[in-house]
């Protein structure tokens, strides 16, 4: 039983309130993943969770125990860094074992367990390197390592994957979710890449401006986004927002459709192509509409459409998702 | 050019012409003589005009004509003041590396973090560094004054009557080395401090989550990430040590008895004053010599070792 739960959870800094007041619950097993934008005091919660910063107000519970107070060493999480943490003069090896042996635990089982770690992360051929003698990739997995044999309730992930290459940081991703599922233990994971969110994730936690903004699945958080904020957040390209009343709905402010439920069709809003970026299996479209503005349209293939050319647009039914004043969703997609 | 060649050194005539078109030769013929010519006239000629001073009886007047050959410096290795005086130095260096050295890490390791209440410390700390070194003597002279001085009153309050420190043999050096400490260890603080603040936080933080006490935390990730700065302070404190001086002669002077000489200020005692500036060249190239030994093993030992 390792569920996160935190209650009224609050925190500022000098006069500066970074997390207002905030409650979150955590399943166990679960790969929770706090995402918002720089600054929206994920990082700060992560701390929290981890001890590393103790909260001005609120509680930390683990497992079903008030940790507040608890040192983050008696916590039984671990925690990954952005900047990977390892200690540059010791060994792949002495990296690995370093909480094992200041937890003095027998030599024998210190062994084994670091045997095991490195064969699940590949890490056999490199355990006499040091870390500046590793590529980025092989460095977080020694981090991961050093995470894994402790056997936390809960581990910890502060935008790991931050410092690697595009194509390093796809490759980690799976290695994290395979982790996750052999592993079977609760995950929180910060990032501010919304494609990391949406594919390791079980749970994502969307945060503005220390509030947060909706906690849900995946699909949840990209079929019915219930703020605004949410809406242009998750989804890449992100979410056409415009005014309810340029695209008949004038009931609600804000209006939204995602690039990829736009169409072509005859009967549609006139669109001058302003950049045409050809991907191969999609084409997107950033489009001058007539009376709405500059939309971002997603099409299918690729559709040999030039930069200038004129097409015509129309949301499919059933997509077009609505938004009050204050930002809130206004009932089902229209 | 095939790929074979590019990987191939240009022949010296070509090489010489690139410098010169580039401006490298220019550069060195502009910048390195004023340097050279410097470095001649402050470093080297001194130092072989006091090599060869030191084998003459001279008293620093005229030219030196009393050829001796190596008198001086036998008369220096037999001597009792200057086994003192060398002994009196490796107290010094002793010292700095196992109580002045310890003392600057302990402190540096309370007050590294950048707070306004640290920031008025560290100055504190600092603060006998740059005082000139006579005057720090004077000052210390005056604490340890039998009469009238700080230790006189707690000594009395003690009911111990006058005790005239720096006049005592066996607590003379005793005073010298704690004004030492008392005025170098600043120095030593803030190069740690500077290394402890470079050390990445999350390193820290990392520890502390996988159970490291402060202690460990020093230990472990604190102490082996400034390996590095240890070694240039102790090498500063080794080099300092050897060349103590104006602390010394404000305080006692080399006395009682000879009893506080260091080897600089038995050069300057029984060379300069005494005006044998041949025997006090001799301390001099002994001195030198055995500066540039220390410098070239420490730096070949233990600044590699440290880096590495």
């Amino acid at each position: 039983m390792s569920e996160v739960r935190l209650q009224n959870i609050s925190k500022s800094f000098g006069g500066h309130t970074v997390l207002p007041d905030l409650n979150l619950t955590v399943p166990d097993g679960s790969f929770t993943v706090l995402v918002g934008p720089s600054g929206c005091g994920k990082s700060t919660l992560l701390r929290i969770i981890s001890g590393l910063e103790e909260p001005t107000s609120g509680a930390v519970m683990i497992g079903g125990h008030d940790v507040t107070l608890d040192e983050p060493s008696k916590r039984g999480i671990s925690m990954v860094f952005q900047s990977y943490a390892l200690y540059p003069h010791m060994t792949v090896a002495q990296n690995i074992d370093f909480g094992l042996r200041l937890a003095k635990m027998p030599a024998a089982e210190r062994k084994s367990r670091v045997a095991e770690a490195a064969r699940i992360l590949a890490l056999e051929p490199y355990l006499d390197r040091k870390p500046a003698q590793l590529s980025g990739g092989q460095r977080q997995r020694v981090a991961i390592g050093r995470s894994i044999v402790r056997q936390p309730k809960v581990f910890l992930f502060d935008e790991p994957l931050s410092n690697l290459d595009a194509a390093l940081r796809t490759q980690m991703r799976v290695e994290l979710a395979q982790l996750h599922q052999s592993l079977d233990a609760t995950m929180i994971y910060v990032t501010h890449d919304q494609v990391e969110a949406m594919t390791l994730a079980d749970q994502i936690v969307v945060m503005n401006a220390g509030r947060i903004e909706q906690v849900g699945a995946p699909m949840e958080l990209y079929d019915r986004p219930q703020t605004v904020f949410v809406a242009g957040f998750i989804g890449s390209p992100k979410m056409n927002l415009m005014p309810g009343a340029a695209v008949g709905h004038p009931e609600a402010e804000t209006a939204g459709i995602r690039p990829e439920h736009l169409v072509i069709a005859p009967e549609g809003l006139s669109a001058r192509a302003l950049v045409v970026e050809t991907l191969g299996a999609d084409t997107i479209v950033h489009a001058d509409v007539e009376g709405v503005g500059p939309m971002t349209v997603r099409l299918a293939g690729n559709n040999r459409l030039r930069a200038g050319e004129v097409i015509r647009i129309a949301p499919e039914p059933g997509h077009m998702h609505l938004f009050d004043k204050n930002g809130q969703r206004m009932g089902e997609p229209a | 050019m095939t790929l074979a060649d590019a990987g191939r050194r240009l022949p010296a005539s070509a090489r010489m012409r690139r410098a010169i078109s580039n401006g490298r030769v220019t550069a060195v013929l502009i910048l390195l003589p004023p340097a050279l010519i410097l470095f001649t006239l402050f470093v080297t000629l001194p130092l072989g005009e006091s090599a060869w001073y030191s084998f003459f009886n001279w008293n620093g007047y005229g030219t030196p004509s009393n050829f001796v050959g190596i008198a001086n410096y036998e008369r220096i290795l037999n001597h009792s003041v200057f086994h003192i005086a060398v002994g009196n130095t490796l107290k010094i260096v002793a010292i700095s590396l196992l109580i002045q050295m310890p003392l600057a890490l302990f402190l540096a390791l309370l007050i590294y973090k950048k707070t306004p209440t640290n920031a008025v410390f560290r100055l504190v700390f600092f603060l006998p560094y740059i005082l000139a070194e006579v005057a720090a003597g004077l000052i210390w002279s005056f604490v340890f004054d039998g009469n009238y001085g700080v230790t006189a009153s707690i000594a009395q309050s003690l009911g111990l009557g006058n005790v005239f420190i720096l006049s005592d043999p066996d607590l003379a050096f005793m005073a010298i080395m704690t004004v030492i400490v008392w005025k170098y260890f600043g120095f030593h603080m803030m190069i740690y401090i500077a290394a402890l603040q470079s050390v990445p936080q999350d390193q820290i933080e990392a520890a502390k989550i996988e159970g490291a006490s402060r202690r460990q935390v020093v230990r472990y990730v604190q102490i082996p990430h400034i390996k590095p700065a240890i070694a240039v302070s102790a090498f500063f404190a080794i080099i300092g040590a050897l060349q103590v001086f104006d602390v010394i002669i404000p305080l006692t002077n080399g006395g009682p008895s000879n009893q506080t000489h260091t080897i600089v200020t038995y050069l300057y005692t029984f060379g300069l004053t005494r005006l044998n500036i041949g025997f006090g060249s001799a301390v001099g190239v002994i001195l030198f010599v055995g500066a540039v030994t220390v410098a070239v093993f420490y730096q070949r030992i233990f600044m590699k070792r440290a880096e590495a």
